[in-house]
């Protein structure tokens, strides 16, 4: 499950190991195909929690990591960004990335 | 509605692999200009193609029209922007909405345009690629269009409803209108241009950019007669290089990384024609056209039995 941040609030993806936050819009053609893939990527890879934060509604977040395209994808580990990156990718490619970044 | 294949491109390769999976009795897609790509009706004579001595390009493009109607192969003529690997099939964004198929054969050919110095370094810090994505993050903000295509008018137009300040490059030529195809953009700026639109915000100049550079940031479009500070630049191209028409996409050099099968690193998607890399031929790119149309044939019965 993809879980919706609200109101700039990261706590829970600070409180867990490894967490993906994927910063959409509902209007963004790219976000909408990726949307699906993370979900489904979130039912296979349980030590990941996944998140989603509407860009706009979320704009102090998306200020403060420097969000300036979507989608925009962020690795946390123990509460700190380790990794981004920006636009749709295929979900191996996705998949291979997150994998790397939990070593 | 799902294809079994979507085939994109008009040239040899695209031609070849659709008339390949038609006769296979598969359900296809083919989309391109309906006019056959221009680098075949603009060849004056092809010397090398068997059973077709000296025909000249306009000649084999009504050749192909001529076969792909004897086979009630129609052209979708449309333009697509975007390519996106779903897992077990494909969507297509074009121009006229979206395509599903559950494989596809790319055979679009070389992009002769090469990235601006500092674009693919500053891509989601500065550099974006969708207004309609990123406009957000430039409400009162400057930023500057650089359009290689007549679409990045309605961009420029989009982006001046929240934008403090646009900046719009037009940098399609004269040659460009003249013949009306991709790929006859010459790289000059165009002169006397003004968009008339609802805002009278962009701001149109007549330059040619060189280069983005920045910090953290790009903040900079460094163009042949001057700089201009903006805080975003938002790239509008018609000709759009592979892995950016299907992200993902492992390349090698300027062309797609593949194989004898004309396979990719991504399940499902095959590629033939100039896309692969030199020889830049007619008769090998109909040939590959042949082999990625089989090897997608094989690739969709697995897919079935894996149902």
């Amino acid at each position: 499950m993809v879980k919706k941040i609200k109101n700039n609030d990261l706590s829970e993806v600070k409180a867990s190991g490894c967490a993906l936050v994927d910063f959409s819009a509902t209007w963004c053609g790219p976000c909408n195909m990726l949307a699906p893939v993370l979900e489904e990527l979130s039912e296979e890879m349980g030590d990941v929690a996944f998140f989603n934060a509407d860009a706009e509604a979320n704009m102090e977040l998306s200020s403060k990591y420097g969000v300036t395209s979507i989608p925009a994808l962020f690795i946390f580990r123990d509460g700190h960004p380790v990794s981004q990156t920006v636009g749709f990718q295929p979900k191996e490619v996705i998949k291979g990335w997150i994998e790397s970044n939990m070593k | 509605m799902r294809y079994d294949i979507a085939v994109i491109g008009t040239g040899p390769a695209g031609v070849s692999a659709a008339i390949t999976a038609k006769v296979r009795n598969i359900n296809i897609i083919l989309i391109g200009p309906g006019a056959m790509s221009w680098k075949i009706r603009k060849a004056h004579v092809i010397k090398n193609y068997p059973g077709l001595p000296d025909i000249s390009g306009d000649g084999l493009a009504d050749a192909y029209d001529k076969q792909l109607k004897s086979l009630g192969i129609e052209i979708t003529d449309t333009k697509v922007s975007m390519v996106y690997s779903m897992g077990s099939y494909f969507s297509l964004q074009t121009s006229d909405g979206m395509i599903e198929a559950s494989a596809v054969i790319l055979a679009t050919g070389v992009v002769s345009e090469a990235s601006l110095p500092g674009e693919d370094d500053y891509v989601g810090r500065g550099v974006s690629y969708c207004a309609t994505c990123d406009a957000l993050f430039y409400k009162d903000k400057t930023v500057a269009v650089i359009g290689y295509s007549k679409e990045a008018e309605a961009e420029a137009e989009f982006l001046a409803e929240t934008s403090e300040k646009v900046y719009y490059l037009p940098v399609f030529g004269k040659e460009y209108k003249e013949c009306g195809i991709d790929g006859c953009i010459d790289g000059h700026a165009v002169q006397n241009y003004s968009v008339s639109g609802k805002y009278q915000n962009p701001e149109v100049i007549s330059d040619i950019p060189k280069e983005i550079t920045g910090g953290l940031k790009a903040d900079t479009l460094v163009c042949e007669h001057g700089i201009k500070k903006v805080d975003g630049i938002f790239i509008i191209r018609d000709n759009i290089a592979a892995d950016r028409l299907v992200p993902g996409l492992q390349m090698n050099g300027g062309h797609v990384s593949t194989d004898l099968s004309m396979s990719t690193n991504i399940k499902g998607c095959f590629v033939c024609g100039d896309i692969t890399g030199t020889p830049y031929q007619y008769i090998k790119a109909a040939g590959q056209g042949n082999v990625a149309a089989l090897s997608t044939v094989d690739y969709l019965n697995t897919l079935r039995k894996g149902m």
